[in-house]
């Protein structure tokens, strides 16, 4: 064969062609794993759809800054729902179906509830990290989808305990009259009746309420000594100030879930000082995989801590990525599998995603706001272990295969 | 109305086939989901498109019968009530029975009163499901237990982007093709002079609520027919349905569109869905870029768009030989 210049060129064209190409080919090989954000970027829940924008925007730039997760870049695509559930499923759907279909975050319960029966038809899978109703890994389960959040139910195991040891007798509730408010306030009857305290009111206020005089008002007419709160992101910070303007926290000892997240205390200051609730996660977490969160945080995001949803988010993108990896494929059937069943390194500890009604064991805690090194923060005050925070499944899930 | 009377019906049949084989040519679902929620919209705008064409009336308030048929059918299929096939019937009928009473009462109100009027009817009954939590579980929304089968097609025909595209878009077909005989009757001919001048038309001897009242319910039940389908494609509804938004859009769709000819706000909601579809993709602030849009439609394409292609088309049909 005569070597003419031509061939030379050619063939040396094509060899760099293809060294340049091989990496590229061996990377494209894997699939990248897409991650669809169906979440409140606008509306009274915006600040909560950011929150879990900033958790997800933390984990997916260092996976991708360490060469990704099981050698797949990791892309993310962020649609907003305004917490509405029928923006929730067709924001879920158009995701889903252009491939980003590892579907997390929505904000209201109402949105998980909508999405869950379509994963299938869209074959997805959704992972919670924000939601609350008991009814995502109870009687409304599907295969598809996952909780790694803390549930109404294991916000109640708190309660009771808590509730004993509280001196008040006569409690009003007021929660937003949505599938999470609504369930928190039947738990926290529940709890009361259980340690003999009577509910002298229960009110529940619209999504995107502006005007709380009325319910104010209504709870200072009830007599009550206490008030146990479910509203939280825009509705919460409207409320507080009105309230405070009342007087009403003066009058009335109040305690509430999702009502003293970080965002809410810091937002609001001495508004909320003094006020308990539930805290789900806390940047002062003594664990190693936390020190080392809140670490990167604070590097990424100079001058905060992450917050309450913000750590649970973070939760959800650790359970996403392990699963992946144990996998070693992006399909929402694959990574469903692993993990259901499966034992996961949050920055919790070592938590596992139980099987029969795909719900995260994890611990749980109870707090309030008080002042650390002069700024005010919720604090946690009791502890309660996984076990005990994380009921049994109460047997209205069931999850065939 | 202006192109030959002959042409209609052979455009429709072929806009109608192009649409019948869309679904092969089209390999994505996700386009043709939204197409399917396009068609549905057509239809909830050829509705008010109709009611603004045949009474010269601009309602607030079609998010109304749009959701009255979509709850009917969820809430029905939910308590097991009745057969699925009453249940659709009684979708359509008994918001066209309200329009019709309603239509009754308040068609003496002219010009805005009209208007707020089919606004506070709409915002009563989305009050009412939003605050009546144990019959339609609020705002969070229902998920409806439809059957297996419906009038004899599996539910996934019903449920399926490209099985249901072609049942929405034959019903749009239909649906334009029976407003157009509609308006081209005398009855259509009638509306229209009350339309002109009522005045007239009652000193010549003729009664002129009652046609206007059955305008008025012919398009609610147009707008009740898109209820039906999106409930039977969602399988979902929330009282978003009954809000004042959707009706806002409706007519939104139908001035972009034009209502001069009957496909015209079809056109225009197919044109407003896939537009918002797009503008959301690239950016959170959409509705200020529809704003804008809408703006500039109104003061260049007065006659919408519709207007707009038969004014071309006749200017064409005019040069030529």
């Amino acid at each position: 064969m005569q070597i003419n210049r031509r061939k030379v060129l050619v063939g040396s064209t094509a060899a760099t062609l293809l060294s340049v190409a091989r990496p590229r080919i061996g990377w494209a090989a894997k699939d990248p794993i897409r991650i669809g954000v169906p979440t409140a970027i606008s509306g009274p829940y915006a600040d909560l759809g950011n929150q879990v924008k900033r958790a997800i925007t933390l984990a997916v730039d260092a996976a991708n800054a360490a060469g990704g997760v099981d050698g797949r870049q990791v892309e993310v695509r962020y649609l907003d729902t305004e917490a509405k559930a029928d923006m929730a499923r067709q924001q879920g759907e158009k995701l889903a179906l252009s491939g980003f279909n590892l579907l997390t975050s929505a904000i209201a319960s109402g949105e998980a509830l909508a999405i869950g029966p379509q994963l299938a038809r869209w074959d997805a899978l959704y992972v919670s990290t924000i939601n609350k109703a008991d009814d995502i890994t109870g009687k409304s389960c599907v295969p598809r989808m996952f909780r790694v959040n803390r549930p109404d139910a294991a916000d109640a195991a708190v309660v009771q305990p808590w509730l004993k040891q509280q001196k008040q007798q006569k409690w009003a509730i007021l929660a937003a009259d949505m599938a999470w408010g609504r369930n928190s306030g039947m738990s926290f009857k529940k709890a009361a009746d259980a340690n003999g305290r009577t509910v002298v009111g229960e009110s529940y206020s619209p999504f995107g309420t502006n005007d709380y005089a009325p319910y104010i008002q209504k709870i200072a007419d009830s007599g009550a000594e206490a008030l146990w709160v479910a509203i939280t992101g825009r509705d919460g910070i409207t409320f507080a100030q009105q309230a405070k303007q009342f007087g009403l926290f003066d009058k009335v000892f109040t305690a509430g879930v999702s009502f003293i997240a970080d965002n809410q205390v810091n937002a609001l200051g001495d508004a909320l000082k003094g006020v308990w609730g539930i805290i789900n996660y806390s940047s002062t977490l003594d664990t190693p995989g936390n020190k080392a969160f809140v670490a990167e945080w604070e590097k990424k995001y100079p001058g905060t801590s992450p917050s309450n949803f913000e750590g649970e988010t973070y939760v959800g993108m650790q359970v996403i990525f392990q699963a992946v990896q144990k996998a070693g494929s992006v399909k929402p059937g694959d990574v469903a599998k692993a993990m259901a069943g499966g034992s996961f390194d949050t920055i919790f500890g070592k938590q596992l995603m139980r099987q029969e009604d795909h719900q995260l064991l994890g611990p749980n805690f109870f707090g309030y706001v008080g002042e650390v090194n002069g700024k005010l923060k919720p604090i946690i005050t009791m502890t309660v272990p996984a076990d005990v925070a994380t009921p049994p499944p109460d047997g209205s899930c069931k999850l065939a295969g | 109305m202006s192109i030959k009377r002959g042409v209609f019906p052979i455009v429709l049949l072929a806009i109608a086939i192009a649409g019948g084989v869309l679904p092969t040519l089209v390999g994505s679902a996700l386009l043709l989901t939204l197409l399917t929620q396009a068609v549905i919209n057509a239809i909830l705008a050829s509705g008010v498109g109709f009611l603004v064409r045949q009474n010269g009336l601009v309602s607030f308030g079609h998010a109304g019968f749009f959701g009255l048929g979509a709850y009917i059918v969820a809430l029905s299929a939910t308590y097991h009530v009745m057969p699925i096939g009453f249940a659709l019937a009684l979708a359509i009928l008994a918001p066209a029975l309200l329009a019709l009473l309603l239509g009754l009462a308040i068609l003496r109100l002219v010009g805005v009163a009209f208007s707020m009027l089919t606004l506070a009817v709409a915002q009563a009954f989305y009050e009412l499901v939003l605050h009546w939590r144990e019959l339609a579980n609020g705002d969070d929304g229902i998920a409806a237990e439809l059957p297996p089968r419906i009038l004899g097609l599996d539910l996934a025909m019903f449920q399926q982007p490209g099985s249901m595209f072609l049942i929405c878009w034959a019903m749009l077909i239909l649906l334009l093709f029976g407003l157009r005989l509609l308006v081209e009757s005398p009855f259509g001919t009638l509306t229209l002079a009350i339309r002109e001048n009522e005045e007239r038309a009652r000193f010549i001897g003729f009664e002129t609520i009652v046609p206007r009242a059955i305008v008025y319910a012919i398009s609610a039940a147009i707008a009740a027919l898109a209820g039906v389908l999106f409930t039977l494609y969602n399988g979902f509804v929330t009282p978003n349905v009954l809000y004042w938004s959707l009706s806002g859009e409706a007519l939104v769709m139908a001035v972009i569109g034009g209502t001069r000819a009957v496909w015209g706000p079809a056109l225009g909601a197919v044109i407003f869905f896939l537009f918002k579809d797009a503008a959301g993709d690239l950016t959170e602030h959409w509705p200020a870029i529809i704003g804008g849009t809408l703006i500039v439609v109104t003061v260049l394409l007065p006659r919408g768009v519709s207007g707009t292609i038969t004014m071309l088309l006749e200017r064409l049909g005019a040069r030529a030989p």
